[in-house]
């Protein structure tokens, strides 16, 4: 949808969900999301101009979202679970409402804009972030003790994975995709061979990483983007912010802004379990070769009949080395 | 083609030089990101031209070596990444992590070489 087809509809929208008279002003689409699309507004209701973001998969693009990374959660889905974590003392955006068909502007919530910077490059170098920096991975700790903690009871549309699951997902993914790379599949094959006990299933965000947090000058505010939540092995979320890809070039391990320790202790001392390193270790290892899948899914996966990829979409495709030479190391015990 | 005129490269260069020094600074928000990602990609087809054909020359050399039997690259590539799935090669083989960590050293200098962490990796040294 283009920033004309959006705007009356969202004008409507935010009538009908809010109030008159509904007024959309700066209306911005931000950069990211090649099927889920995110837009910057201020909607004018009442006297005030509340500052919003809409997320919203068009209708269109519902398939092409679905059939990466297994099950999305989406719409009225994502309102229940951003209000749970919310009460489980995350900080995750306020929902202002959950699209509904009648809106024509697909699936997706509208929730507060929170200030702050997502650009993981900016958080790891901007000299604003300096005072905060050493901070964050302890508070990354802490904020997923809190994550692990959401009572699911009220969210079944979740569903559960294990590690044997994910790796399923992403067997389906390579096997869509040819020729097969040797690469991957001695990924592949070393996970199903390293697949860990989990002794607890918990609420999993499935994507926490430098990226998707909204950090400001006094920390981390808000945790984004829980499309991929499920339930599963809590020690997944602590494995897939150490992931390479996701230090935007900084050196330490964890969102390239901190160290393992600061975020196992704080996790530990949030209430969280007991880490062992080596379990982390092993979902830093399939973070690398699932974001090997999700570049060659992008890249080289199946079409719908008529779509083409996006520049972004080929320039993804071309990351795929990447995380496998990031794998190689880490299995060969030169990785940091 | 006649030496005359300007080759894969040069229009290359010349796209590149646009985009990058007239377009971008003109740019905001998305169609800035996408007009960079866009000067990303073609400078991989630039590095991918010049560094290629050695490239697949090498790896299939490799592939002979490793595998034991001629053949070409595509069809050895495939025949590997098979006997991995199979479980007919131990994953911690050296000759097997060699060959699969130089592919893809060999396509990050086209992809993206500032992702090599030895700086000995880098083109040029």
């Amino acid at each position: 949808m283009t920033e004309h087809e959006v705007r009356p509809a969202l004008q409507a929208a935010i009538r009908r969900h809010l109030g008159a008279p509904g007024e959309i002003r700066d209306l911005i689409r931000l950069t990211g999301g090649a099927t889920k699309r995110t837009w910057s507004f201020d909607a004018v209701v009442g006297d005030a101009a509340l500052p919003l973001i809409l997320q919203q998969t068009p209708a269109d693009r519902l398939t092409a979202a679905s059939e990466l990374g297994g099950p999305r959660v989406h719409g009225a889905q994502d309102a229940a679970l951003l209000d749970a974590a919310a009460r489980a003392g995350v900080p995750a955006p306020r929902v202002r409402f959950a699209l509904d068909p009648e809106d024509r502007l697909g699936e997706g919530t509208v929730t507060d804009r929170v200030a702050g910077e997502t650009l993981g490059k900016k958080i790891n170098t901007d000299a604003r972030f300096a005072a905060v920096r050493p901070g964050l991975a302890a508070r990354c700790g802490a904020i997923l003790a809190a994550v692990h903690r959401i009572d699911p009871a009220g969210l079944p549309f979740l569903a559960t994975q294990t590690a044997a699951d994910q790796l399923a997902i992403y067997r389906g993914i390579a096997d869509a995709c040819d020729p097969p790379m040797p690469a991957v599949e001695l990924g592949l094959r070393w996970v199903a061979e390293h697949l860990p006990a989990a002794p607890r299933t918990t609420v999993v965000h499935g994507d926490f990483r430098n990226g998707n947090l909204i950090v400001g000058d006094d920390g981390v505010r808000c945790v984004l983007d829980w499309e991929l939540a499920h339930l599963g092995d809590p020690m997944l979320d602590l494995g897939w912010i150490c992931v390479k890809t996701w230090r935007f070039g900084g050196e330490p391990p964890v969102g390239g802004f901190g160290h393992r320790d600061d975020l196992f202790r704080a996790y530990e001392r949030a209430g969280g379990a007991a880490v062992d390193p080596a379990h982390v270790r092993f979902w830093e290892a399939f973070g690398c070769i699932k974001w090997a899948l999700m570049c060659m899914h992008k890249g080289a996966g199946p079409l719908e009949a008529g779509a083409r990829r996006s520049v972004e979409a080929v320039a993804i495709g071309r990351r795929i080395e990447e995380p496998l030479l990031d794998f190689l190391e880490l299995i060969t015990g030169k990785a940091s | 083609m006649p030496a005359i005129q300007p080759d894969a490269t040069a229009l290359l260069d010349a796209a590149i030089d646009y985009l990058e020094r007239e377009l971008l600074p003109d740019l905001a928000g998305y169609h800035r990101f996408q007009c960079r990602v866009t000067v990303n990609v073609l400078a991989q087809v630039r590095r991918e031209l010049a560094l290629a054909p050695a490239q697949a020359d090498a790896e299939r050399t490799r592939l002979v070596a490793l595998l034991g039997h001629p053949g070409e690259r595509d069809a050895l590539s495939r025949e590997l990444a098979a006997r991995i799935r199979a479980g007919e090669i131990a994953l911690d083989d050296p000759a097997l992590l060699d060959h699969l960590r130089r592919s893809l050293v060999e396509a990050l200098r086209n992809n993206n070489p500032k992702w090599l962490p030895d700086p000995a990796d880098e083109p040029g040294r």
